[in-house]
């Protein structure tokens, strides 16, 4: 049976189903990261001190050390949203090539944003500021780890059409288009989260 | 979508790409600035909250198009944002509730 509306527009919400989908799920996203965001706030408002200082003192100073790897990772999130756009402007313009180049550019970015991340985890934890060490520490765990996890969700999916996925183009190109719009609106909500995580967590101390 | 479209749209984004590395600078230089309120933070905090929202607003408007959205989905962010609002003063009638006990 074929699923109805994935390229067709439905005449009573305006737009194809998947999209309607991806929107609804990203509303319930924003209610997860806004959950944290709450708990954040309260625990820093309650805090006589922020970041608190623990049994190996205050995070500041690593904080100061790791603010130019974290403004690096900005960047390259920023630009693997523009590339992701520009996939999907390219298969508008039906660019197979150009695509392959520009989805190809947004899994390194997000490869890149993981090592930087694995490398600034790898420092705090060695010099013991674990998540259980002070409040401060469990919410950038928590934040910064929920948000890597949607970072690997992602690229597994654009893996799937960067590989396998792509056949889909020979049959039904619109299909694919559509499906790479949804998979895009779900990365640039991945990079929005990260422009309200990056002040917060480590330039607003 | 004609090319002439097409090539509005790559234009915009790259403008846009343009104006969040310049939101992204401000961000981290206003985070070393002094905005002198009363010997705490709150200056930087509210500077650096107001320029990641205009980021977030240059990203939702630009890259998920939504400045060209359908109402549906506008209802929908809508209704999000509000009850996201309501979460995020949950903590805020905490402090109100215990300065009431002082």
């Amino acid at each position: 049976m074929e699923i109805p509306y994935n390229v067709q527009v439905r005449e009573d919400t305006g737009v194809y189903n998947s999209k309607l989908g991806i929107w609804l799920f990203l509303a319930s996203e924003v209610m997860l990261f806004g959950g944290l965001f709450s708990a954040y706030i309260l625990l820093r408002t309650g805090a006589p001190v922020w970041p608190p200082i623990g049994e190996h003192g205050s995070i500041m100073h690593l904080l100061k050390e790791t603010i130019p790897h974290a403004t690096f990772n900005t960047v390259v999130l920023i630009a693997s949203s523009v590339t992701m756009v520009m996939a999907w402007v390219s298969l508008k313009t039906k660019d197979l090539g150009k695509f392959r180049i520009y989805l190809g550019t947004t899994l390194i970015c997000a490869l890149v944003f993981l090592i930087v991340k694995y490398f600034e985890y790898s420092h705090k934890i060695h010099e013991g500021f674990v998540p259980s060490h002070d409040t401060y520490m469990a919410l950038y765990f928590t934040l910064t780890g929920l948000h890597g996890l949607h970072i690997i969700g992602g690229m597994i999916v654009l893996g799937y059409f960067f590989g396998p996925g792509i056949k889909m183009w020979d049959n039904e190109p619109e299909r694919f288009t559509n499906r790479i719009e949804i998979v895009g609106l779900y990365w640039h909500f991945v990079d929005l989260v990260w422009i309200f995580l990056f002040p917060i967590l480590y330039l607003l101390n | 979508m004609s090319a002439k479209d097409m090539a509005h749209h790559i234009a915009n984004y790259r403008k846009i790409f343009v104006y969040l590395l310049i939101g992204t600078a401000l961000t981290v230089t206003a985070s070393y600035m002094e905005f002198n309120v009363q010997n705490s933070i709150a200056g930087a905090v509210f500077v650096g909250l107001t320029i990641a929202a205009i980021k977030g607003y240059l990203v939702a408007a630009n890259f998920m198009h939504l400045n060209s959205e359908k109402k549906i989905i506008h209802w929908i962010l809508l209704l999000t944002v509000f009850f996201l609002g309501l979460l995020l003063f949950i903590p805020l009638l905490w402090d109100l509730n215990l300065m009431s006990h002082y």
